[in-house]
């Protein structure tokens, strides 16, 4: 238990980090169902983003990072929007065509990245005011970096569970996912709706590449190290429910921090894996699902 | 001689999935504030015929015209949004939204009209005013299939499209939902319905039509048939 405690706010982090790489993908993977293998170039393009900003453009460190949310947000949205639009759309109800086109659109974007800014990584300062942090009792030091990604999780959750269930395009969205026949019946335009819902999944990639160059040094591969986290994050959590993916952000990040304290990253990574498999044998379908009267 | 010009008319029409044919050559033409009523045993292509009508199938020939214009092409939201509702067999919702939100949708998206119109709809179905903030998973197969039917009333049509109604429905709500057709009727909208039910399809109709293995084998006014004369036509 007391292991558990002391290893409470390093989940959080990693939580949050999860949470914000799967938040995207919780609209395009978990509403719509297409398995986009170039978000996590998204998010890498995100991060990117907040470099060229701060060492092309020389924005001051202190305030580039709150602009990089907004402008990575609309770069990554744009591209994840000519995706669906040149691509994606073409490739409705082929899930696997799909999972192999985006993987080599990834691959090209990979490419591209390493063509513009080089093979090494590269670093983006964070700004001064998230320096240092906070010690509790118990001697566990927690950055405001870290803090400061955990706001921006919630903030975004706040965000979407606004625009999901408030706004005119969250409810037409939720028509389409669950009937896209009827929702075309009702007046919707499915396509636009669908584009819409893709720009929002992918912006939301790029937040997250944003915040992910306040961790770590930013290259090429980036979003390939936590794709499979964040796909794992939206199925366990029950697909396209957004409290399930809150909920198993959270759980594998606390869980994964848990582990890591006794065993060493690549056999708590082991255990993490084997303990999903476990948990999706018990409850395919993931925490959450829709409530129905209906027996199935 | 003028002619009016009819509500909506089929010429010609054939349509299918892939390459099953389901509908060979139908005519059909449906004057302004009437009710049709399209019969038929299961599995002769009523349904794919309503389909075919409100977009969400392409015919492989033939033309749809609606108040003069050809809509043969048009993707099903643009007819939604000219006046054409449809509600879909199965007392099909959009479940995970509540019941307030099912009729917000569909109002907002079609654009023909204000918020009376969502008035109007709950005061057709007043079972649904108490269940606004229930989500339409929750509801019964008779409150889902009022609230399938006020669903398409918030768009305020010019047709309405119908598919077996009252399909599964408990004898109380069917009254009611019989009520609602009439008096839709009544204001002036054309309704276009797919009944099994043999008494409430010769109560509504106006016209009825007969359609066995995808062809029409009777079309005519309601005072053509008699109850045995109908019940002969849909036995065969």
């Amino acid at each position: 238990m007391d292991a558990l405690i002391n290893q409470l706010p390093t989940g959080l982090a990693i939580g949050a980090v999860l949470l914000l790489a799967a938040l995207g993908l919780n609209f395009t993977f978990g509403q719509m169902g297409v398995i986009n293998m170039a978000h996590g170039e998204l998010i890498m393009i995100g991060a990117y983003t907040a470099y060229v900003l701060h060492a092309w453009i020389g924005l001051n460190p202190a305030y580039s990072l709150l602009i990089a949310l907004p402008v990575a947000f609309t770069i990554t949205g744009t591209l994840g929007w000519l995706l669906e639009l040149s691509v994606i759309r073409h490739f409705y109800g082929r899930p696997l065509d799909t999972l192999l086109l985006t993987f080599g659109i990834g691959m090209i974007l990979q490419q591209g990245a390493r063509d513009t800014f080089g093979a090494p990584n590269v670093d983006v300062p964070a700004p001064a005011w998230l320096t240092g942090g906070i010690t509790l009792t118990g001697g566990i030091r927690i950055h405001y970096s870290r803090l400061f990604i955990l706001a921006l999780a919630i903030a975004c959750v706040i965000a979407i569970a606004y625009h999901l269930n408030r706004s005119r395009h969250g409810r037409q969205m939720r028509a389409v996912i669950h009937n896209r026949d009827l929702a075309a019946i009702s007046g919707i335009n499915t396509r636009k709706v669908d584009a819409t819902t893709f720009f929002i999944g992918s912006g939301l990639a790029g937040i997250a590449g944003v915040a992910l160059t306040l961790i770590g040094p930013t290259g090429p591969t980036l979003g390939t190290n936590y794709i499979v986290d964040a796909f794992l994050v939206v199925v366990v959590g029950g697909l396209g429910q957004l409290r399930g993916t809150v909920l198993a952000a959270f759980t594998l990040g606390i869980l994964n921090a848990t582990v890591e304290a006794w065993a060493d990253a690549s056999l708590a990574k082991l255990i993490v894996f084997a303990a999903i498999i476990a948990f999706l044998q018990a409850r395919p379908q993931g925490l959450f699902t829709v409530k129905t009267r209906a027996l199935t | 001689m003028n002619t009016p010009t009819p509500h909506l008319s089929v010429r010609g029409l054939s349509a299918g999935y892939g390459r099953a044919r389901v509908l060979f050559d139908i005519d059909l033409t449906i004057e302004p504030g009437t009710i049709a009523c399209v019969m038929g045993r299961n599995g002769v292509g009523k349904t794919t015929l309503l389909n075919t009508i409100t977009g969400l199938i392409t015919p492989t020939t033939g033309t749809i015209t609606h108040n003069g214009t050809d809509i043969t092409h048009l993707a099903p939201h643009h007819r939604t949004r000219r006046g054409i509702a449809y509600a879909p067999q199965g007392h099909d919702t959009f479940a995970p939204l509540t019941v307030a939100e099912n009729l917000h949708v569909t109002h907002q998206a079609t654009r023909r009209g204000g918020p009376e119109l969502i008035d109007a709809a709950l005061a057709r179905f007043p079972r649904l005013q108490p269940l606004l903030h229930r989500k339409a998973a929750l509801l019964s197969g008779g409150q889902a299939q009022q609230l399938a039917i006020a669903r398409a009333l918030v768009t305020n049509p010019s047709l309405l499209v119908l598919d077996e109604p009252t399909e599964g429905i408990q004898p109380n709500i069917v009254a009611e939902i019989e009520a609602a057709i009439t008096d839709t009727a009544a204001q002036g909208i054309t309704i276009l319905l797919v009944e099994q039910y043999l008494d409430v399809a010769l109560r509504l109709a106006d016209t009825v039509t007969v359609i066995d293995a995808g062809r029409i084998i009777h079309t005519g006014p309601r005072t053509e048939l008699t109850h045995e004369s109908a019940h002969a036509l849909m036995a065969i």
